[in-house]
């Protein structure tokens, strides 16, 4: 088990009492492996925030536990806790200038003057912000505050750093940047980063591993891929990226669509063993073929620069997009009321659990 | 278009008038003591040239001094005490979420600013010579007592309006860094109050000096404050004295007034 950084057991968050009460987590559990890049991905409202605090000690958890290197830190107030948090709106002290900020951890720490001296510039230097050094966060702009705040919460080494949606309040030029940024400062620190984003394209590119989150639950973890390819039910398959979804009849290997032809599949995770079931299959997994595929009609086409999008229709009414790359002249040539035949990758086609 | 339809009292006629005339009523009589005070003769209302006389007159009576002294004595003692207990309050009122309660807390604080000072004044007469029946203790204390408790709300204000525009993500970010309770209050919360806490101390140190209703009602024999003692000077015979000393109050008053006003803009 030393091998876990954070984990959380059967972890439930109340907030309120009574008919007020609102289920913020409802049994979470989940294990954060040493050193990863960490993402929490989910919509607004999911409980992402809520299980961070957990984590950091700003709120105790109405049940369940919360281990950070083995041992149990649940009711640990935040001060104890090798954990340190860089907020979403930064929270940098206005009173303390940059270097002071950076140093606040280590004197708090009790750290003698000449090593918080040190730290401090080692940190600087991190976030290349040496020249700052003398002002005060409001003398800032917005990615300089962000490296400061990154710098102080990384000042005290701490175990594990949990980042509550840091780059949402940049513009795209820069979060791009950060983002960058970021993934450089957890490989060169080596320290467990749980970063928490509801940005699907943020969570794909930086992460180690992602935990998909939707009302509470943990829905499904695994690494970038795993995710995308085999997403674990129909939330998952139509929040990360897009996913065309298919209804049929399952028999084996082998689906049954309402549209009429039969199709060969993969099982994901959970997935029943026959009978009424949701297949899913990503936009770019389709081809347009002349023929030997599914019948469909094309509905319309939208130009996108590098790639065109096909929306077109099966006999029962089911609408599917296929992503194309636009060809030199832009043009692929496909007009609405066209006739063209779907051909599906080979093992593209996955079937989701059913929905409880 | 939105200039036309709203309301402006500085385009209803007559409002020129109105406005010079209670600029001159509330200046001219300051602006005369101030020119008075520089009279060369005895008068108060007979100009007989310019002179800095009464100044080193009214320093060199002693009653002067030692009423100047009491007065400054209990001011920031007074000052003192009031911005401790309103920082307290200030902190007790502005980190819960409202509360039922809230109103009333608030009002109770406040109400110094409320309840007409003639019935403090009594109120305080009545239980402090009761205390003193019991005790035998004739001092200053009595007085500071007084003059902190009024003098609470007016320290108590600029301090919660601080407080209240402080974000409380600071405190949890002090705790995420390792600061105990202590060390968060020491490190974060009060160098960020702190502007609030001198704009009330000064406020408070302003309202005891001039205070005269309380003040006539508590002081005991031989504890003649400034205020005092001037309105006792005045009924006697009007002393050009007063206007001297009425002068410097007026120039210590509008020095602590700007610097009040400086600490508490300069937040935003
Ligand atoms: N202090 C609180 N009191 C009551 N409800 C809260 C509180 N904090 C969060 N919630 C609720 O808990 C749910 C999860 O919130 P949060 O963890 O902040 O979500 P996320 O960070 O994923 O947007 C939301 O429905 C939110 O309204
Ligand atoms: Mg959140």
């Amino acid at each position: 088990m030393s091998e876990t950084a954070v984990e959380a057991r059967e972890t439930r968050k109340v907030y309120g009492q009574g008919a007020a009460a609102v289920t913020a987590l409802g049994g979470v559990s989940l294990a954060i492996r040493k050193g990863e890049f960490f993402t929490l991905l989910g919509p607004s409202g999911c409980g992402k925030t809520t299980l961070l605090k957990l984590i950091a000690g700003f709120e105790s958890p109405t049940a369940g536990q919360i281990l950070l290197h083995g041992s149990d830190i649940t009711f640990d107030p935040p001060n104890t806790r090798p954990v340190n948090t860089v907020f979403q709106s930064y929270a940098l002290f206005p009173h303390l200038t940059v270097a002071e900020n950076i140093g606040f951890g280590p004197k708090m720490q009790g750290r003698p003057k000449a090593e918080i001296a040190e730290t401090v510039k080692r940190m600087l230097a991190l976030v290349r912000m040496e020249q700052m050094a003398d002002r005060k966060p409001g003398q800032l702009s917005g990615g300089q505050q962000q490296r400061v705040a990154l710098a102080r919460a990384l000042a005290p080494a701490p175990k594990v750093l949990l980042l509550d949606e840091p780059l949402s309040a940049l513009d795209l030029k820069l979060r791009k940047e950060m983002q960058i940024e970021l993934k450089r400062l957890q490989v060169e620190t080596g320290i467990t980063f749980i970063f928490v984003t509801h940005d699907q394209e943020e969570a794909l590119t930086m992460s180690d591993r992602i935990g998909v989150m939707q009302a509470g639950r943990l829905l499904q973890v695994g690494d970038p891929r795993a995710i995308y390819t085999r997403p674990a039910n129909r939330f998952v398959a139509s929040f990360i990226g897009e996913s065309n979804f298919l209804h049929g009849t399952l028999r084996g290997n082998e689906m049954t669509l309402d549209a009429g032809p039969v199709l060969p599949v993969e099982k994901g995770d959970n997935a029943p063993a026959a009978g009424p079931v949701t297949a899913a299959i990503r936009p770019e997994q389709i081809r347009i073929a002349a023929g030997g595929g599914i019948p469909a009609k094309v509905r319309d086409t939208v130009y996108f620069g590098t790639d065109t999008h096909c929306v077109a229709t099966l006999s029962d009414g089911t609408e599917i997009t296929v992503r194309l790359q636009s060809p030199v002249s832009g043009d692929v040539g496909l007009h609405p009321g066209s006739d063209v035949h779907l051909r599906f990758e080979p093992g593209a086609l996955i079937v989701l659990p059913e929905e409880t | 278009m939105a200039e036309r339809s709203s309301f402006d009292i500085s385009r209803l006629p007559g409002f020129a008038t109105v406005a010079v005339t209670v600029f001159v009523l509330l200046y001219l009589p300051i602006a005369m003591l101030v020119v008075f005070s520089f009279n060369a003769g005895d008068s108060v209302a007979i100009w007989e040239g310019f002179s800095f006389r009464w100044y080193p007159e009214a320093w060199q009576n002693e009653e002067v001094k030692d009423v100047t002294f009491r007065s400054l004595k209990i001011a920031t003692a007074a000052a003192l005490i009031s911005t401790t207990v309103a920082t307290m309050a200030a902190l007790g009122t502005t980190r819960r979420r409202a509360t039922r309660g809230q109103t009333f807390v608030y009002v109770m604080i406040n109400q110094p600013l409320m309840v007409p000072e003639i019935v403090t004044g009594v109120a305080l007469l009545i239980f402090f010579s009761t205390i003193k029946v019991a005790t035998g203790y004739q001092g200053l204390g009595y007085l500071i007592l007084a003059h902190s408790a009024f003098c609470i709300p007016f320290a108590y204000l600029p301090i919660r309006a601080r407080l209240e525009g402080m974000d409380l993500t600071l405190e949890t970010a002090a705790s995420d860094l390792y600061a105990n309770r202590w060390q968060t209050f020491r490190h974060v919360t009060l160098p960020l109050v702190a502007p609030g806490a001198v704009a009330g101390l000064m406020l408070a140190f302003v309202t005891s000096l001039d205070d005269v209703v309380i003040t006539l009602f508590v002081k005991s024999a031989g504890q003649d404050t400034l205020p005092t003692y001037m309105l006792a000077q005045i009924r006697r015979s009007v002393s050009a004295e007063v206007n001297a000393i009425s002068t410097l109050l007026l120039l210590l008053t509008v020095v602590l007034l700007t610097a009040f006003f400086l600490l508490t803009r300069k937040r935003s």
